[in-house]
């Protein structure tokens, strides 16, 4: 695991801190989407299909950093749509690092190398830009349904490293991923010198244009399986080893909708960030007023049936980690041994 | 998969579809409609939102002009139409593919 020492003791005493609170619910990531355009239009993303006037809406820092406020998770996830589209993703950023909140920017990059020119950012252990990267050239370029960004990637991750930056990747596969050409994708990124990886199956958005390439979930353990399977000591994933674990079916996790609640424009989407099924105008009431046993894989709800996705599983492995001693000890032997 | 856009479709609350389902299909959509209230005026946009469970049920639209959210009882929507071009049709990763294979049919593709 290549999560830095501070970031692992802030997470640390942030839950154990909510367990001894005695708090039920508590959320670990903010998914905070300041906006859902993007300058790329992948097959796999049901983030953008939405009217000329809704792309062009974005939320005000202010509207954001209220969010980051009322939420109080130690992390906070910048996806979107694109984030360096966003108009102020400089001055966001800069106030999230401020108040000392871990940052992830997660970018397809196109724009990276031009923002960095431009010094709308400042290296800091609280930001890391997570990049993505759904596999190497030949599967990134289809996956994003445009030729050239996985070459575009590579220079914004080198530009951002050559500037002191932390630059993490992540990466979601689908039906049809080679595992053994995710494993040459692993040490591609190592050799870059990312800082770590993180990995999850796709899920199959309602309104996503390609339906036919979700993994379901045998398929899916049989892929982490082959893939996860004697591990190479340098590979760094930045995601609980637990998490690593229950792709592979070591693990039998249920959700965790509301570990990774999302905002945006619309407000905070119930029940997670995958799932629309309505908004909630406070934090407050989307914890308090959502049908929370509606979701998940135990509900018996078929949207969630074959969902592995880490915006739900990763908070509960991280989670098992600190509610038993199994969880520790598993996370332990994991973490220094490097198998998972 | 293939599902069937309601892009121009313009029913009536009635026996074949009640006003409750009209806006969870409205909901569904991810283009812009019409809600036409029962005072006969009309507003057209993104229907983003509902609540069927609070005290007066509402619905939740950013117009044309990305304005709002203007919140919109049930009690007072006569009907609604889906007059805007659903964004989630079409643009197929297959349709995607056909292109690259066109255009590069050494290359591989899928």
């Amino acid at each position: 695991m290549s999560v830095p020492l501070s970031q692992m003791w802030a997470v640390t005493s942030y839950v154990l801190t909510q367990k001894l609170r005695g708090r039920r619910r508590f959320p670990l990531v903010l998914m905070l989407e300041p906006l859902f355009r993007c300058n790329l239009a992948c097959a796999g993303c049901g983030k953008i299909q939405y009217p000329a006037q809704i792309l062009r809406k974005h939320l005000s820092v202010e509207q954001c950093l209220a969010a980051v406020e009322e939420c109080g998770a130690p992390m906070v996830s910048i996806p979107g749509g694109e984030p360096l589209m966003y108009p102020e993703i400089g001055r966001l950023v800069q106030e999230l690092v401020a108040r000392k909140k871990y940052v992830y920017l997660c970018t397809n990059a196109i724009l990276l190398a031009e923002k960095l020119a431009e010094g709308l950012f400042e290296p800091s252990k609280y930001l890391s830009f997570s990049v993505h990267m759904d596999g190497l050239r030949e599967e990134h370029d289809e996956a994003v349904c445009r030729d050239g960004v996985y070459d575009q990637a590579v220079e914004g991750i080198r530009e951002a490293l050559a500037r002191g930056f932390r630059v993490t990747t992540n990466t979601t596969l689908f039906d049809g991923a080679d595992a053994f050409r995710m494993r040459e994708f692993f040490d591609a990124m190592m050799e870059l010198g990312v800082e770590g990886m993180m990995i999850s199956p796709g899920y199959s958005y309602s309104k996503a244009p390609d339906q036919e390439h979700f993994l379901r979930r045998r398929r899916a353990h049989e892929l982490f399986s082959t893939m996860l399977s004697n591990p190479k000591r340098r590979w760094k994933f930045n995601q609980s080893p637990l998490f690593l674990q229950f792709l592979m079916g070591k693990q039998d996790f249920e959700c965790t909708p509301w570990g990774n609640p999302t905002y945006n424009v619309f407000g905070w989407q119930r029940p997670c960030y995958l799932l629309q099924e309505g908004y909630a105008a406070t934090f407050q009431e989307l914890i308090e007023t959502t049908k929370w046993e509606t979701y998940g894989r135990g509900s018996g709800n078929d949207k969630c049936r074959d969902c592995m996705v880490h915006c739900g599983y990763e908070p509960t492995a991280v989670n098992h980690t600190f509610g038993s001693w199994r969880g520790f000890r598993d996370t332990v032997v994991a973490t220094v041994t490097g198998k998972f | 998969m293939t599902e069937e856009s309601l892009e121009g479709w313009a029913p009536e609350v009635g026996d074949a579809i009640s006003l409750e389902e009209l806006v969870e299909r409205a909901f569904d959509y991810r283009g812009n409609v019409t809600v036409i209230k029962t005072d006969g005026t009309e507003l057209e946009g993104y229907l983003f939102n509902r609540d069927r469970a609070a005290a007066r049920p509402f619905v939740q639209m950013f117009d044309r002009a990305g304005d709002g959210p203007h919140d919109i009882p049930y009690s007072d929507i006569r009907t609604i139409h889906f007059t805007g071009k659903d964004t989630a049709a079409g643009n197929s990763y297959a349709a995607w593919l056909r292109t690259k294979g066109a255009s590069k049919p050494a290359s591989g593709g899928a």
